[in-house]
């Protein structure tokens, strides 16, 4: 068989079903060898969109996502993709076609470095050298993003390489192999918290990367310890475990933000201290003790000092540090704050509050449903205000928060969950970053559920500048927007303005119980802003809380 | 302070710029360095001589990450810059 031929052979023989990719000179073989392929191809618009679409995939199911893209600028359209995989570690495999070996480093047509460029956005990234490293440098790039801490690969298979002749050899799929935990650390990390008065859960995004949300749901369950959650975590926590204190950080709620301040023990599972949870670092969680849990040792001490860490993998590790706990002042004081910081919607007014719809589109979603959203204002109100019961439900670009993710990565949750209302919360911003993905939902009839929150401004960095720029606002006002209504319509997809609070639920209605695809198109006051917020550089408890206009 | 760190790698052509990237990337000045190629054993050995004032523990974990990187040893820190280092690859 030809290389290429062999490329889709391993896809197959790694479960691989869906592929989203967009063709070009250097990669015409594959998609020549596709043409015969069982392997489905989805023809995005953009590269980015094709990126956007396997994290999607991936996100949504914990399976690897696949895209492709020829050499050159095909290449360099997946980098912003990939990057966004990098920081949210997500399984992906790039492959892009690379020009005839031999070519190489002459500046020939659409020819340049991307394995250079790979270098700071991949877990790992292979140029491949000859025909016969092919099919292990494939196996490699899949068993890479998969193991430990997740992450994109890329693999640039030069022209030759896809042409060649080349025996297809079986590969036994290793079995996954996860690190045994010390006895030593886990006696420790139980004494901690065992004597801990005010202990608390700082969920991250590994529980679901490690596909641990039961076992987490166990352990907090047997131990009855506060929760708090990172933007990624979403969904771990049970909207009803009684401590759960909700999102953390700077749009998080004022409960998760007193209670970290306030604890004596911080129970860090899989998540990374980000700047975004944190706030002014040297002031986060001042009088905690902390336990790290972790698969990846350099998030270890990265940031915050670890009183105790465990490498493992959640699965095993989680079960075993069940124990129970008499705290139960601290839990009455997780109550409380839970009870005094609770979202209120029940403000007057004829005009939409966002937040508000949100919450209301939550409740009325069927079960199997997942959220994909964009990056800004919108992105923080999905967080604060809609409920979820898995972080497979959940997509947010949270350490790149990447403009233009949500309507790419909302394609990819409707191919891989058919039968899963996927919907887009998206702003009238980051929408048109890769609205050209609305050509992959007609072309593929995907019902993808469009909600286009639209303020006609940069909404969230209008908002700093209002706050902390004194009102000079540069470049964010986008009141020139096209017709979101005429521009849906153009791709065959059903589209309704609404702009007054008694319109929220019939709009929610026709969207959920369109057949196919639909744009719910939200006109919203540009002076609404996302409160509570930490401003930079300031400790999470200096909350800045806002008034809803 | 200088730290010198030597690591044994996959013998892959970008080996070095991948190792060198996160150096810079993570907070360090590359002072010296030493490379050399194994063909017995298909791997890369090198030898860095890096300063900075993060903790050097954070670039040991970056490197040590790295799908490449086979093994990694923190030879010697000093707190002053400098200073004469051997550097045996």
């Amino acid at each position: 068989m030809t290389g290429a031929e062999l490329v889709l052979k391993v896809l197959q023989q790694h479960g691989i079903k869906h592929i989203f990719g967009y063709p070009g000179g250097a990669i015409m073989p594959i998609y020549d060898a596709l043409y015969d392929s069982e392997v489905e191809h989805f023809l995005c618009r953009h590269e980015q969109g094709a990126a956007f679409s396997a994290i999607g995939y991936a996100r949504s199911t914990g399976k690897v996502g696949v895209c492709m893209a020829t050499s050159g600028p095909g290449a360099t359209n997946l980098v912003t993709g990939l990057a966004d995989a990098m920081m949210d570690s997500v399984p992906v495999v790039a492959i892009t076609g690379q020009v005839f070996s031999n070519l190489i480093g002459t500046d020939a047509f659409q020819e340049m470095d991307v394995l250079g460029m790979s270098l700071s956005i991949t877990k790992q990234s292979f140029l491949v050298q000859s025909l016969d490293e092919l099919a292990d440098v494939l196996h490699q790039a899949f068993e890479v993003a998969q193991s430990g801490r997740p992450g994109p690969v890329l693999v640039d298979i030069p022209k030759d390489i896809q042409v060649g002749s080349v025996d297809f050899e079986p590969y036994p799929i290793a079995e996954k192999q996860t690190p045994d935990f010390s006895a030593e650390s886990l006696k420790l990390a139980k004494d901690l918290i065992a004597s801990a008065q005010k202990p608390l859960f700082y969920v991250g995004g590994g529980v679901g990367l490690a596909d641990a949300i039961d076992e987490m749901q166990d352990l907090l369950e047997a131990t009855q310890i506060p929760a708090i959650s990172t933007l990624k975590a979403l969904g771990t926590v049970p909207a009803d475990y009684p401590y759960n204190l909700g999102l953390v950080g700077m749009h998080g709620n004022q409960a998760a933000n007193h209670a970290v301040q306030e604890c004596d023990l911080l129970i860090c599972t899989g998540a990374r201290f980000d700047d975004r949870v944190t706030g002014k670092l040297d002031t986060f969680a001042p009088n905690a003790k902390v336990i790290h849990l972790d698969i990846d040792p350099a998030e270890i001490s990265k940031l915050r000092h670890a009183d105790v860490s465990i490498l493992a993998d959640f699965k095993k590790l989680l079960p075993a540090l069940a124990l129970e706990t008499q705290i139960q002042p601290w839990q009455q004081q997780a109550v409380e704050l839970r009870s005094e910081y609770a979202w209120r919607y029940d403000f007057p007014g004829e005009t939409i509050y966002a937040p508000k719809l949100l919450n209301l589109l939550s409740q009325k979603l069927p079960h199997d449903h997942a959220v994909s959203c964009d990056v800004g204002q919108h992105q923080m109100w999905v967080a604060q205000h809609m409920l979820f019961s898995s972080p497979r439900n959940h997509l947010s670009s949270g350490g790149a928060g990447t403009m233009g993710f949500g309507l790419p990565a909302a394609i990819g949750v409707q191919v891989a969950r058919p039968d899963c209302t996927s919907v887009v919360v998206s702003g009238d911003g980051s929408f048109m970053m890769n609205v050209q993905e609305l050509g992959t939902i007609r072309r593929f009839k995907l019902p993808v559920k469009i909600v286009l929150l639209d303020n006609q401004r940069l909404g969230m960095v209008k908002q700093w500048q209002e706050l902390f720029f004194e009102e000079r606002y540069s470049e964010t006002n986008l009141s020139d927007n096209p017709d979101f209504v005429t521009l849906a319509k153009a791709f065959d997809i059903p589209a309704l303005t609404i702009n007054q609070a008694d319109q929220i639920e019939q709009g929610l209605d026709q969207l959920i119980n369109s057949d196919g695809p639909f744009l719910l198109h939200v006109q919203i006051d540009e002076k609404e802003n996302v409160w509570p917020l930490v401003p930079p550089g300031k400790a999470n408890h200096d909350m800045l809380e806002g008034e809803k206009v | 302070m200088t730290h010198t760190i030597k690591l044994e790698a996959n013998s892959r052509p970008e080996v070095m710029e991948r190792i060198l990237r996160v150096v810079r990337h993570r907070g360090f000045n590359l002072e010296e360095v030493l490379m050399k190629q194994c063909q017995t054993t298909n791997s890369t050995k090198i030898t860095l001589k890096v300063s900075g004032e993060r903790p050097i523990s954070n670039l040991e974990n970056q490197l040590n990450k790295l799908y490449d990187v086979a093994q990694l040893e923190l030879h010697q820190s000093t707190a002053t810059t400098g200073s004469a280092v051997a550097m045996n690859a």
